[in-house]
């Protein structure tokens, strides 16, 4: 299969980057992430300089269920492999299975939503409000500007599930499918260095 | 970028579809490398900084499996990303760096 085999209505094997405009998507998105990067490293270098000075409110100690976190974790974990199999989907031109794979993702990125939700709500009947500390303060910013991105990545996969079903497979469509797969897979690996450094080392003390 | 050249000028080269098994195993990793994270603080008797130590261990080899199968980035083609992330964790460590030693001082 050539990269111009869409031509004549067959989609290339890699229809992401068939395109000069899907391959300066998928690189732009790159730097983007690169800056997203800095963003969440600004605010886990805010956490952890201001993470000890709690005042009257609750420590981290008290507040933090690992179980929760660990059902969070695994929720968002398996959200990032079934979008790797939705990009593999795409990959073997199975709308079908493409679009049923992102749906299971967002469905699991509802999940993890709705425990932050049931989790942020805990904190702040347990005294632990945004503005209790400057640990509140630090740790809300942080934690709610990932739970955002979780919920701005729902929204775009969403619409994402209605452009396929609409327009279809094409190479217009799959770059979008697969810079979005990107974006959650990096919310993930964010998710991954905050149950380590807020919640795990928050148990630790 | 070069590497578009050279699927141009080769149309006959068949393309590999990728299995599922490669992605299976990194998340058979990552869930094992979480598990023993969540292990070592819940069995709360060791040092702290040997914990601390751990969890980000465990953490950056996760991700580093992670970007490097699940965003394709071991994959050709991907210098630039490369240079991307790591220009953003080079300014991240210089600000992790000043908040733990400097903020305080």
């Amino acid at each position: 299969m050539s990269e111009l085999s869409h031509v004549d209505g067959q989609l290339p094997h890699e229809p992401e980057k068939a395109t000069l405009e899907g391959r300066n998507k998928v690189l732009g998105f790159w730097l983007f992430l690169g800056g997203e990067v800095v963003l969440f490293g600004t605010l886990f270098s805010v956490y952890l300089a201001l993470r000890d000075q709690i005042l009257d409110g609750p420590t981290p100690q008290e507040l933090f269920s690992l179980p929760l976190v660990a059902i969070a974790t695994l929720i968002l974990l398996t959200s990032s492999l079934t979008s790797v199999f939705a990009i593999q989907a795409m990959h073997r031109n199975n709308r079908t299975a493409l679009i049923n794979w992102l749906i299971v993702t967002v469905i699991l990125g509802f999940g993890f939503l709705g425990l932050e939700i049931y989790e942020f709500m805990h904190y702040a009947h347990m005294g632990h409000e945004f503005s209790t500390s400057a640990f509140s303060t630090s740790f809300y910013t942080l934690v709610g500007f990932h739970g955002a991105h979780v919920a701005f990545g729902v929204l775009w996969i969403s619409l994402l599930i209605a452009q396929l079903f609409k327009k279809g497979l094409t190479v217009v469509t799959a770059p979008k499918v697969y810079v979005a797969g990107l974006y959650w897979h990096f919310v993930d690996v964010v998710w991954v260095f905050i149950f380590s450094v807020v919640y795990l080392m928050g148990k630790v003390g | 970028m070069a590497d578009n050249h050279a699927t141009a000028s080769e149309p006959k080269r068949r393309h590999r579809v990728e299995g599922p098994k490669k992605h299976i195993i990194s998340f058979i990793f990552s869930i094992v490398l979480t598990a023993i994270a969540f292990a070592l603080v819940m069995s709360g008797e060791m040092n702290t900084m040997f914990i601390y130590i751990m969890l980000i261990a465990m953490a950056v080899g996760q991700v580093f499996i992670q970007m490097a199968f699940w965003m394709h980035m071991k994959d050709r083609g991907h210098m630039y990303s490369i240079i991307g992330i790591i220009s953003g964790v080079f300014v991240v460590f210089t600000m992790v760096i000043m908040a733990l030693y400097w903020v305080w001082w």
